[in-house]
């Protein structure tokens, strides 16, 4: 059971505190509802830098990581979809310079050219790392406006292309900034060796002053329903031949997001998982497959993507990775094998919940979904799943008409 | 009152505190098992650890593959076997072979304790590298490299490791596209027979203890045959590359990966806590210089980063980063002025306090929890050292001196001994 305390400050900023006596620090978690969808499609890119020039410091504070560095603590931060998260640790008795420094930058950072120029260039630098010059890297700037036309989604966080972030001015991102970051768009969660009591005391004294200010979020447009299958095949310079593979599902808040969430698990949780035990091991069609669920807010997509081996023609993949799906519409799933991927999820649950960060990152999370309490209720809701959801589920959403299918192939295929 | 007006909180100081004591118990068959009690769930981390690293291969790619097909069938159970009663107890590992070491690590809830170590004990004294598993395994592992090849990072490293160690050490060797096919699984079972025993084992246990762990450990491991001792490993001596520049060409790739270092002292020797403080400076966290330098001002790379790292026979420092192609001689220059701005000029006392500070929080977070206490305590263990080395990190974290830092970056930071690797 993991405990916490909620409550609210008059601009709007909601506090949430678990305490944890068994660590020497403490954490501080503030989840800003902004993510990579509220960005205009014609400026991808912009949440995430902004995420970036949160570092560049404001007046009162030059150098964002130095005094948290002097009091002994650690941070960072990311950007998604749906969210930006900044979080750090620090030994608890230095956690008040957490709260001056989240509220300081909530307050207003410095938006430069000169810093703004210096974290373009490290987000392209970032852009060609991770996307451009990586082997199959451009593979999600290529399956996202497959699967969407309309949604936000159907760019990646990153940016839709290197043009639009470095199209970037310091007004766009002071205007994001404005538009976005207020207290009242914000969740801040503490946890670790710290009372409740003093939560609200440091939160009433640094974030307390700061104004309420308005946020203006745009209306997301929603995806329209699928009714064909999409394809797209591209060549490029890698050594061997890689399939995606992606359907539209249900969203976060929805009650197929857990069983999906383990129909994903059957598919590819661990070796015994069926994709690999009957593409890798038995057929040996595969080097390696995967499958996962993009855990967006709004629908997201279950994905599976692998590479194949020498020999095998895309086709034959496709065809046999469509079979195992197909074979969850049947229902037929062993008791062992349900109650292998609900020990699976409790396991990873209970692990993740042994670090205050990630107790602390998960009940933001949970609060933003609009009810913390639901990390205690989590292994309850996926025991709770049951073949016949299952099958529901993949008869309802795992269809070709709902599919989009990138063929990534070797220009020297071996 | 407005937030702008606000004085910054004072700082407390900041006491790392220390590795916890350590239980040690020791098997019916001599296996030693170190226990580490700590945490608020009914979890546990086991480690088994053995002396089965790359050191000690005959040939490329055998300690590796050895570890790998751990899971792939033993006596009792086929690898499907193996793999549906791990994932079926929600146990989640993690086989791997290192330089020095080989092994595995399972992180599994309490109530599945016994039934998990009943199975670990089996893959461990028991495999049986069955050879269809193998072929498939190897077939596997090949695309992959052949992957890997495709990244400048890897190319780099690679390399790096190459030029410091010489070739004809395992801690150096390349592997090849030809050492797939060499290998085969009387290679594997050879390995295995010589270094997979109870006698060539330890133990770190760690968590919420199941409070009969020592008789299920005693029920499963400590009833094997010990074996004989362990072996000596490959004895070669390291032999470094006469070049000192190298670069290894990537067609078509948009940045180069940069690889700047050489060998060095290890953990055992005096000066490494010393020389810790002094990476840490030069590129070891955020405000690192060379982070300063040349991402927050130049915006040459996402990232760069200074590592002084040990291994039992060497230790070796690196810096890397990946850099737009452009950037290559600049940040390069760059990476040379910050380093030989450490051998000239004393660091001054407001950036030593914040590193003295930054690394004190770092150790914290190395004592925090059971698991992290595991990975600290693993990390002096394996060298035959005591929890005093952390004593003496702390106490040189808060007591080095600038002088004393200039000594080591001149002592240890030769500009004219470093190798630079660039691949791109």
């Amino acid at each position: 059971m993991i405990d916490f305390v909620k409550f609210s400050l008059r601009n709007g900023l909601r506090i949430l505190v678990h305490e944890d006596r068994s660590t020497p620090l403490s954490a501080l978690n503030l989840l800003y509802g902004v993510g990579s969808r509220d960005e205009d499609p014609e400026m991808t890119g912009i949440a995430h830098l902004l995420e970036h020039l949160m570092f560049c410091g404001t007046e009162n504070v030059p150098v964002f990581d130095r005094p948290l560095q002097m009091a002994g603590g650690e941070n960072n931060a990311f950007t998604n979809n749906d969210i930006t998260n900044y979080y750090l640790t620090v030994p608890a008795d230095n956690i008040e310079t957490g709260f001056w420094l989240e509220s300081d930058r909530m307050n207003g950072i410095n938006f430069s050219r000169d810093a703004l120029d210096v974290q373009k260039k490290v987000v392209i630098e970032e852009f060609k790392q991770r996307y451009l010059n990586q082997p199959y890297g451009d593979s999600q700037l290529l399956l996202r406006p497959l699967a969407y036309t309309t949604h936000h989604y159907k760019w990646p966080t990153i940016g839709k292309s290197i043009s639009h972030i470095e199209s970037i001015e310091p007004e766009h991102a002071r205007d994001f900034f404005y538009r976005h970051y207020a207290p009242g768009n914000a969740i801040l969660t503490v946890s670790g060796n710290i009372s409740p009591d003093r939560v609200f005391k440091l939160a009433d004294k640094w974030f307390g002053p700061l104004e309420k200010r308005t946020t203006r979020p745009q209306v997301i447009p929603a995806e329209p329903f699928q009714t064909e299958e999409r394809n797209l095949i591209v060549e490029r310079d890698v050594p061997v031949d890689a399939l995606y593979k992606a359907w539209h599902i249900c969203g976060r808040k929805e009650d197929d997001f857990f069983t999906f969430d383990l129909l994903s698990d059957l598919l590819a949780g661990g070796e015994s998982g069926r994709l690999h035990s009957k593409l890798v091991r038995d057929k040996n069609l595969f080097s390696d497959i995967n499958a996962y669920i993009s855990s967006d807010i709004d629908p997201g997509l279950l994905v599976i993507h692998g590479k194949l081996m020498k020999g095998v023609t895309i086709t034959e993949a496709e065809e046999n990775v469509r079979m195992v799906v197909d074979e969850l519409k049947s229902g037929i799933i062993s008791d062992e094998e349900m109650e292998k991927v609900k020990n699976r999820f409790e396991s990873s649950h209970v692990i993740s919940n042994t670090s205050i960060l990630n107790k602390a990152m998960n009940i933001s999370y949970y609060e933003l979904l609009g009810n913390p309490g639901l990390i205690n209720l989590e292994v309850e809701r996926y025991r709770a799943v049951s073949r016949e959801m299952v099958r529901d589920a993949a008869i309802k959403y795992l269809n070709n008409n709902n599919s989009s299918t990138l063929h990534y192939l070797s220009k020297n295929r071996n | 009152m407005s937030a702008e007006k606000m004085t910054a909180p004072s700082i407390n100081p900041i006491n790392p505190g220390s590795l916890a004591p350590v239980k040690s118990i020791v098997l019916g068959n001599g296996i030693p098992v170190h226990i580490i009690e700590g945490g608020t769930e009914d979890v546990m981390r086991i480690e088994f650890i053995l002396r089965a690293g790359t050191v000690m291969e005959n040939i490329p790619l055998q300690a590796s593959s050895t570890n790998m097909m751990l899971t792939e069938g033993s006596e009792k159970y086929s690898s499907e076997e193996i793999k549906a009663l791990l994932d079926g107890y929600g146990v989640f590992y993690q086989l791997s072979a290192e330089r020095d070491s080989a092994g595995l690590i399972i992180y599994l809830l309490n109530r599945h304790a016994e039934k998990a170590i009943e199975l670990i004990a089996e893959i461990l004294f028991n495999s049986m590298f069955p050879e269809k598993e193998f072929v498939i395994m190897m077939k596997k592992r090949l695309r992959r490299f052949m992957i890997s090849r495709e990244k400048v990072q890897t190319l780099a490293s690679e390399k790096f490791f190459e030029t410091i160690f010489g070739n004809n050490h395992p801690y150096g060797k390349m592997v090849s596209e030809n050492d797939f096919e060499a290998l085969n699984t009387d290679h594997l079972k050879n390995f295995y027979a010589s270094y997979y025993t109870p006698a060539n084992l330890s133990v770190i246990v760690s968590g919420k203890i199941n409070e009969n762990i020592q008789e299920i450990m005693d029920k499963y491991l400590g009833s094997k045959l010990p074996g004989t001792p362990l072996q000596a490993g490959n004895e070669s001596d390291f032999q470094k590359c006469p070049q000192k520049r190298i670069h290894v060409p990537k067609k078509g790739a948009l940045q180069s990966a940069i690889r700047i270092g050489s060998a060095t002292i290890n953990k055992r020797h005096p000066d490494y806590p010393g020389l810790k403080v002094l990476n840490t400076i030069l590129g070891g966290y955020f405000g690192s210089r060379l982070m300063k330098n040349i991402r927050e001002e130049k915006g040459y790379t996402y990232g760069i980063r200074s590592v002084a790292a040990s291994l039992n026979l060497s230790g070796y420092k690196i810096i890397s980063a990946e850099v737009d192609n452009q950037s290559v001689r600049e940040a390069i220059a760059e990476i040379y002025r910050e380093i030989s701005k450490l051998q000239k000029e004393p660091v001054a006392y407001d950036e030593l306090e914040l590193v003295r500070n930054y690394m004190a929080g770092e150790m914290v977070r190395m004592f925090d929890g059971p698991f992290s206490m595991a990975e600290s305590f693993r990390a002096i263990w394996e060298f035959n050292l005591e929890a005093d080395y952390y004593r003496k990190l702390a106490h040189t974290v808060r007591t080095i001196t600038p002088d004393e830092l200039l000594h080591l970056a001149n002592k240890y930071y030769n500009i004219d001994e470093l190798y630079e690797i660039v691949a791109g």
